[in-house]
């Protein structure tokens, strides 16, 4: 999983403010930079207030052309609404993001697959493993001119593993992923399979992976493992060389989503030596 | 009492010139880390050295940097004057690594610091370095009231950043007051003393992010674990024979 501070960092900075304030801003068009401000906020505050998911499904269905000028991305409203959709937990909104994740945008793409994974959609699935089908070659293969691959593989494969439903035909469809060039995707995959399979052999290319000479595959393995919970890896989590705050949010995953040995005393333990 | 003064030492003075001459990243973080070594492995570290160490906080290299806290905190108090004299308000970078190495000193002259870099530093790491420190203040050198005035503060910072919105910050708050409770558990105390309403203190700011007022499952989890080591203690010591 690459990281990324999405969840804590508001995007383009600014001020504090309520949710009624966040509503408006994401009621008005006129300007984009407000919305998407506070689209992060709804989701990122985990708002429960009614016209929250309206509102966001709105904005899903915003398109605006990238305006590098106001540095802001391609369809960056819509991005970011996929994003608090998946923190809000509602499935209602799942067709709307079937609908997003067909979108010509592989940003926006991204975003809802990750979404949906989020929300345990499994009518996802299907749809899903067919972006992913043409495999490493074609679904993988890098875009022209653009470091990003045809489809938003590490996202999709994530996003199968989130769901769970552990099918031979999802588990042959991620599998050649784990040959894939970029080591990004291989951990994408790896992490996937443990999470569907549970196979200790999955954890442990993710060990390998954390081993890697560039940090930031070593980030990746660590919030790989951290978002399965695999408590084996509690050793080499504690030796790889990252930041400590990277390895403690690896390791609340270990306590908060794993079970097994070593156990919580443990693992507490290793989080207080890392503070 | 005789106080030993630090020996010049031909092999200090060669690894201070090998951290001054570093000319790439990974040369500063080989040189700082066998520096740092050296002085852990010293029984009086030469002031120069901790002073080439400290200096090393402020160069924007993280390696170097870990590697350098590492030998601050094995130097214990020595470091602290040379830390708090070298506080640079224009260098964030440096500041954020000197408050952990105070926190991991634990001298309570790094209080003021520690108290301001839980309330206010914009890193997390900091203000959870800090709220660590905050309950490993060693203060068992000091009169009582004196030892009272600094666990009062230090009790107060934890208090207060408890509602930190950083989950990682307020985990590093129950660490905290779990290492204050401990130092304020003293079987010896009546029910009257002032360590005895502190320590009340502890367990109510305990049992709110043990209780559903912590959304985070590993933070209420640290809560309890801390309830019952307090508890521990407490048991044992109404089970002591008078």
């Amino acid at each position: 999983m690459a990281v990324d501070d999405s969840g804590s960092s508001p995007p383009g900075g600014g001020q504090p403010i309520s949710e009624a304030e966040a509503l408006d801003r994401l009621r008005q068009t006129a300007d984009q930079s407000l919305q998407y401000y506070a689209a992060w906020w709804l989701g990122r505050m985990r708002s429960r207030h009614p016209e929250a998911v309206p509102l966001l499904c709105a904005a899903l269905r915003q398109r605006q052309p990238r305006d590098p000028g106001a540095g802001v991305e391609h369809n960056a409203v819509a991005r970011n609404a996929a994003r608090a959709l998946g923190k809000l937990g509602d499935p209602a909104v799942v067709p709307d993001l079937l609908a997003a994740l067909e979108d010509e945008d592989d940003g926006l793409r991204e975003a809802a697959a990750r979404a949906l994974g989020e929300l345990r959609a499994e009518q996802a699935v299907a749809p899903l493993t067919a972006r992913l089908r043409s495999g490493p070659a074609g679904a993988g293969a890098p875009q022209a001119r653009s470091p990003r691959l045809q489809e938003p593989c590490e996202a999709l494969i994530e996003a199968l593993g989130d769901i769970g439903i552990a099918s031979p035909e999802v588990l042959a469809v991620i599998h050649p992923f784990l040959d894939h060039d970029r080591p990004l995707i291989r951990s994408a995959a790896a992490r996937a399979l443990l999470q569907l399979t549970a196979e200790r052999r999955w954890g442990e290319r993710l060990l390998e992976l954390l081993e890697h000479p560039q940090l930031q595959v070593r980030r990746a393995a660590l919030m790989d493992l951290g978002a399965v919970g695999w408590r084996p890896a509690l050793k080499p989590i504690r030796a790889t060389l990252a930041e400590n705050s990277l390895k403690l949010i690896a390791l609340r995953g270990l306590v908060e989503d794993g079970q097994g040995d070593p156990g919580e005393e443990a693992l507490l333990q290793a989080m207080d030596e890392l503070l | 009492m005789t106080i030993a003064t630090p020996q010049p030492s031909p092999e200090t003075d060669r690894l201070i010139a090998a951290v001054e001459g570093a000319d790439s990243a990974a040369g500063l973080l080989t040189a700082s880390a066998a520096l740092a070594r050296h002085l852990a492995g010293s029984q009086v570290p030469a002031p120069a050295a901790i002073t080439s160490l400290v200096q090393v906080l402020g160069f924007n290299n993280p390696g170097a940097a870990v590697a350098a806290v590492d030998g601050l905190i094995a130097c214990g108090e020595a470091a602290v004057e040379p830390l708090l004299a070298n506080l640079d308000a224009h260098n964030y970078g440096a500041r954020a690594w000197a408050v952990r190495a105070l926190a991991g000193i634990g001298d309570v002259r790094g209080l003021e610091l520690l108290e301001q870099a839980l309330a206010s530093d914009i890193g997390p790491s900091v203000r959870r370095a800090a709220a660590r420190g905050l309950g490993q203040l060693r203060c068992g050198a000091l009169p009582q009231d004196g030892r009272l005035r600094v666990r009062g503060r230090a009790l107060e910072a934890l208090e207060a950043g408890g509602e930190d919105g950083e989950w990682v910050v307020r985990y590093a708050v129950v660490v905290g007051l779990e290492g204050l409770g401990l130092d304020l558990a003293d079987p010896q105390l009546g029910a009257m003393a002032p360590e005895t309403a502190l320590l009340a203190r502890v367990r109510q700011a305990l049992n709110r992010h043990q209780d559903g007022d912590d959304t985070v499952p590993v933070v209420r989890l640290r809560a309890r674990q801390a309830l019952g080591r307090l508890n521990a203690i407490a048991t044992r010591e109404a089970m002591e024979p008078q």
